[in-house]
């Protein structure tokens, strides 16, 4: 399953809030689709340092489509 | 917030902030300069007192609020590593502060003494501060135009604080140098080179993403910045082309290029979907303004030679310029910063999200508004006392009453920090 998250008319820090509540009931093998204009670092960080794993794909309107899913283990 | 997230290491909130709070009142001293001063002070660009102020805000204003922002800016929007922020900053800023106070002192006093020390502490403390950002940027793997924006803007404070510190050190021991060749490109590299570089490369991520516009079009940013400095260096080589109409011929692509980042910016803000007008928003529409109008005027004074020969309408300029696109700018940028990096380093103590104030409640919507208002009439004020000398002292205490306003909010904001802090740490909401 996969749950959408556009944040690109969101103000910071919602879209961060939103991804970091949707993390919580995230279960294996579902993934987290997160819309924005930018990169997010200090969200990537976040992922990185409590084993979520993330792709980012570069839209040609400038959204950047971030797919987060929990590794196993 | 789950409770097993950990934030990175972001460098301490203290390092960011003690920048910021330091650079309003510097446009306090410089508002109550002019006042001090009156309208005489304003007579052309070469007068002890606009020297003075153009560096109080030049340096006071926008360089600490820029090194403070780029401090926090580098991890966040690149994903870079500064080394050791804590130390490079208690290093960098007390000795800016204080080269800065003797660089206006020696400007204002004619001091060749105090101009001589100011110099070599300028390049200790923005050459370590070069170096270090340098380094972190040129080791981020990340990439992007914001990234290549800000590795041309740190090597353009480079070359300005050594052009500056050239001019310095001639006049403190009279030696012969081409002084106003190289003070035109002083300002070019400190004002486009570094100032607008890195608000360029810095509205690529932020105005999108606070402002809720489309992103910037992808041919903009990739051709922005290298036209920039390339448009710069064309500027700087008028030390070596012996011909009148060479400064014309570059000076008028660089102004359309100014005028289409500004312009594209308002563009975004005008079409974005959801509108909203917060401070930040409004700071930033009076700043492209101002920029439009910046090089409008600056396009009439290369083509109509009468007007531009009236030694005022440089130091008009420099009022659109460094009041009215820089420190609206600026001003725009901390009131976004300052609440969220509040929110950011409240997040990291650990507590539920729900404990966790919104950013809203940082600082006070209709405070920033009402001394946006000062500052806009404050910038109208300073335009008008180039052409009506007797509005100068009215205009200097506008704009210091502004600054200290601002600074007052950022107290605010670092006050409310901290009680929520001690709230959050009291309750045992954090692990």
């Amino acid at each position: 399953m996969t749950t959408v998250i556009d944040g690109r008319e969101l103000q910071p820090p919602e879209p961060m809030e939103r991804t970091l509540e949707a993390l919580d009931t995230l279960a294996e093998g579902d993934d987290l689709l997160l819309l924005l204009y930018c990169q997010p670092h200090p969200l990537f960080n976040v992922l990185r340092q409590n084993g979520y794993a993330w792709n980012e794909e570069l839209r040609a309107d400038g959204t950047r489509e971030i797919r987060i899913r929990k590794l196993p283990g | 917030m789950h409770p097993s997230l950990s934030f990175d290491q972001a460098p301490p909130i203290s390092v960011p902030y003690r920048f910021f709070l330091a650079a309003p009142w510097f446009g306090v001293m410089a508002g109550i300069l002019l006042a001090w001063s009156g309208g005489d002070a304003l007579a052309s660009r070469w007068t002890p007192e606009v020297l003075a102020l153009t560096h109080l805000i030049a340096l006071g204003f926008m360089l600490q609020t820029m090194c403070g922002a780029l401090f926090q800016f580098i991890p966040v929007a690149v994903g870079g590593n500064v080394w050791r922020p804590k130390l490079v900053a208690n290093t960098v800023q007390p000795l800016l502060l204080l080269a800065t106070l003797l660089l206006v002192a020696g400007l204002l006093f004619s001091r060749p003494g105090l101009l001589s020390a100011a110099a070599p502490l300028f390049l200790l403390a923005i050459g370590g501060f070069v170096v270090v950002v340098a380094l972190a940027l040129w080791r981020t793997p990340a990439t992007g135009m914001t990234l290549w924006a800000l590795r041309m803007a740190i090597g353009s404070l480079a070359i300005t604080v050594l052009l500056g510190s050239l001019m310095v050190e001639a006049l403190a021991y009279g030696l012969s140098v081409p002084i106003l060749e190289l003070a035109n490109i002083h300002l070019a590299w400190g004002l486009g080179g570094w100032a607008l570089m890195l608000l360029a490369g810095v509205s690529y991520y932020v105005v999108p993403m606070f402002q809720l516009t489309r992103p910037y079009p992808l041919w903009f940013t990739r051709w922005f910045g290298p036209l920039l400095l390339l448009l710069l260096l064309a500027w700087s080589s008028q030390l070596l082309v012996d011909d009148a109409r060479w400064p014309l011929l570059v000076a008028l692509p660089l102004l359309l290029l100014v005028s289409v980042y500004a312009g594209m910016t308002l563009w975004l803000q005008y079409t974005r979907r959801r509108k909203i007008h917060d401070a930040t928003s409004m700071c930033f529409r009076m700043a492209m303004a101002s920029m439009l109008a910046f090089a409008i005027s600056g396009a009439t004074f290369f083509l109509l030679p009468e007007l531009g020969a009236d030694p005022r309408f440089v130091v008009w300029l420099g009022m659109l310029a460094f009041a009215g696109v820089f420190v609206s700018a600026i001003t725009g940028m901390m009131y976004k910063i300052v609440p969220f990096l509040n929110w950011l380093h409240l997040q990291r103590l650990g507590a539920p999200l729900s404990s966790v104030p919104n950013m809203n409640k940082m600082i006070p919507p209709e405070a920033m508004t009402g001394q946006l208002r000062l500052h806009a009439l404050a910038v109208v004020l300073l335009l008008a006392a180039v052409w009506q000398p007797g509005l100068a002292r009215l205009a200097g205490v506008a704009f210091a009453a502004s600054c200290a306003w601002l600074g007052w909010n950022l107290v605010g904001a670092v006050r409310r920090y901290q009680t929520f802090r001690d709230r959050i740490r009291a309750a045992g909401l954090h692990h």
